[in-house]
């Protein structure tokens, strides 16, 4: 039950309060070019999901039981690239057999999630704190949800802001960008509640 | 001591190549294998389209590049006649590719609505700033003409197929060259460069984008058009007058015949005949023998 207990901590960690895009700025890229419709956010969201679920555990393995064990721990961050570029490739495959219209929609953002910071971030962040594969598992997942969680509500806000009446100095860009910051500092009345 | 380093360092390197080549080898595996089980399949006049199709992704169909014209050129036939940097012959090979008899269509060409060399603009002013018509352009009176040509070259730049000369101070198309791609329409920021359907070769071009009255047109510019409207009265089916300037209606463009009044009484020598056969028999009527441009 402790074990349940912390994987739940992991989770709501990592999703919420430690939130990858709005606490640590990880994956800003995708997080403001994808997020104009709330279907294509969404999509771009399970992409990333997949990709840090799967890059998560296969990182924690290889660093784990074959780098560290031989003492090329210097090796991570170049094992790593390969196995997120590696997933990313497998993901669009996936995506380009069975969601062609969402293959379309993503364009040049599917291949571009090889170089999401965000699926490094984690990656490299579970081995920092430290986690048991279980926990990787939970946390590279829970880092994937909040991704989408965050990327979702900056589509949603977005599709409202179309109606707005947008001073015109501010439109595009810069309303996008301090709607950003709105949502960052929403976040910040997270923070604290997880201890570390 | 030194040699023992040496050792170990080689050998590390040794181990730690060899296990990224371990893990890298287990991901060839893997993505070979996702590769096998989720091909899509192409559709395969899609493929042979694109392979005929010229490469060059100039966007002049109107679509992201070659890849994306190949695939709509499949589902939509109607686009075929696109291609610019294709011509005729891609024209064909695609109709064959989609077993389709193709109509004959007319080559996309640009055009200049400018005709006044150095020699022909008076300006009232020297412009010694950046050479670019970007930067001229936001300079009033760079040149004395507020429509024309300013010849610095922004289409030359664009131009991918070294189809563009600056010929004294005026844009001047080599239609040897010209695919009809519109990365000069797009550069020239006075808006004189326009694409025209070559139904014939060569074809009439009012080169003058002046709508001014004759009075100012005289007073900056020794070619351009006064507004006179005789081709209007000569032709009136093929030419007529859209704010102080002769406009041609390419839809009922007729025959040279029925157009050679119109252009021999024009008084001012902005009517060019231009394309690969592009004949000099344009008569620059001297412009005191005629006294039209009252009219206008």
């Amino acid at each position: 039950m402790e074990i349940f207990g912390n994987l739940i901590v992991v989770f709501v960690s990592i999703a919420v309060v430690n939130n990858l895009v709005l606490t640590k700025f990880l994956g800003i890229c995708p997080y403001i070019g994808v997020s104009r419709k709330v279907d294509m956010a969404f999509g771009m969201g399970c992409a990333v999901t997949f990709v840090i679920t799967i890059s998560g555990a296969a990182t924690w393995l290889i660093n784990n039981e074959v780098l560290e064990r031989l003492g090329m721990g210097y090796l991570k961050y170049i094992a790593f690239i390969m196995v997120i570029a590696s997933m990313v490739q497998l993901v669009e495959m996936y995506v380009r057999k069975f969601f062609p219209s969402l293959y379309e929609s993503f364009g040049i953002f599917l291949p571009l999630i090889t170089t999401n910071c965000a699926i490094l971030g984690t990656c490299l962040f579970i081995d920092l704190w430290g986690y048991g594969f279980l926990e990787a598992l939970v946390a590279s997942f829970g880092g994937g949800l909040g991704f989408t969680l965050v990327i979702c509500m900056m589509g949603g806000i977005r599709e409202n802001l179309e109606w707005a009446d947008v001073p015109k100095a501010m439109r595009g860009a810069g309303i996008t960008l301090i709607t950003a910051g709105i949502l960052t500092l929403a976040f910040m009345g997270f923070s604290g509640m997880i201890k570390g | 001591m030194t040699d023992m380093l040496g050792v170990a360092d080689a050998l590390s390197i040794v181990k730690a190549g060899g296990v990224l080549l371990g893990v890298g080898l287990v991901f060839v595996v893997i993505l070979n294998i996702a590769n096998a089980k989720l091909k899509v399949e192409v559709d395969p006049t899609v493929e042979a389209i694109l392979n005929i199709l010229p490469g060059a992704n100039c966007g002049g169909c109107g679509l992201a590049g070659c890849g994306a014209y190949a695939e709509a050129v499949a589902k939509d036939h109607g686009l075929m006649g696109k291609c610019g940097p294709g011509g005729e012959a891609t024209v064909r090979e695609i109709a064959a590719i989609l077993g389709i008899e193709a109509a004959a269509s007319a080559p996309v060409r640009a055009i200049v609505h400018c005709a006044a060399k150095d020699s022909d603009k008076i300006n009232s002013a020297r412009y010694f700033g950046i050479e670019t018509c970007g930067e001229a352009q936001m300079v009033a009176g760079a040149i004395g003409c507020p429509y024309g040509c300013l010849g610095f070259g922004d289409c030359r730049k664009a131009c991918e197929f070294d189809a563009i000369d600056i010929v004294e101070g005026l844009t001047t198309i080599n239609y040897h060259n010209c695919v009809g791609c519109g990365a000069c329409v797009k550069a020239c920021p006075r808006q004189l460069i326009e694409l025209l359907p070559f139904s014939e070769d060569p074809m009439l071009v009012i080169s003058c984008s002046s709508l001014d009255k004759a009075k100012e047109v005289r007073s900056y510019c020794k070619v351009g058009c006064v507004g006179c409207g005789v081709c209007a009265k000569k032709a009136p089916t093929t030419f007529q007058m859209q704010q102080n300037l002769a406009v041609i209606d390419y839809a009922n463009y007729g025959s040279m015949s029925e157009r050679a009044a119109a252009v021999e009484k024009c008084p001012r020598a902005m009517m060019v005949y231009v394309g690969k056969e592009a004949v000099k028999a344009v008569p620059a009527a001297a412009e005191e023998a005629t006294d039209y441009n009252r009219n206008g």
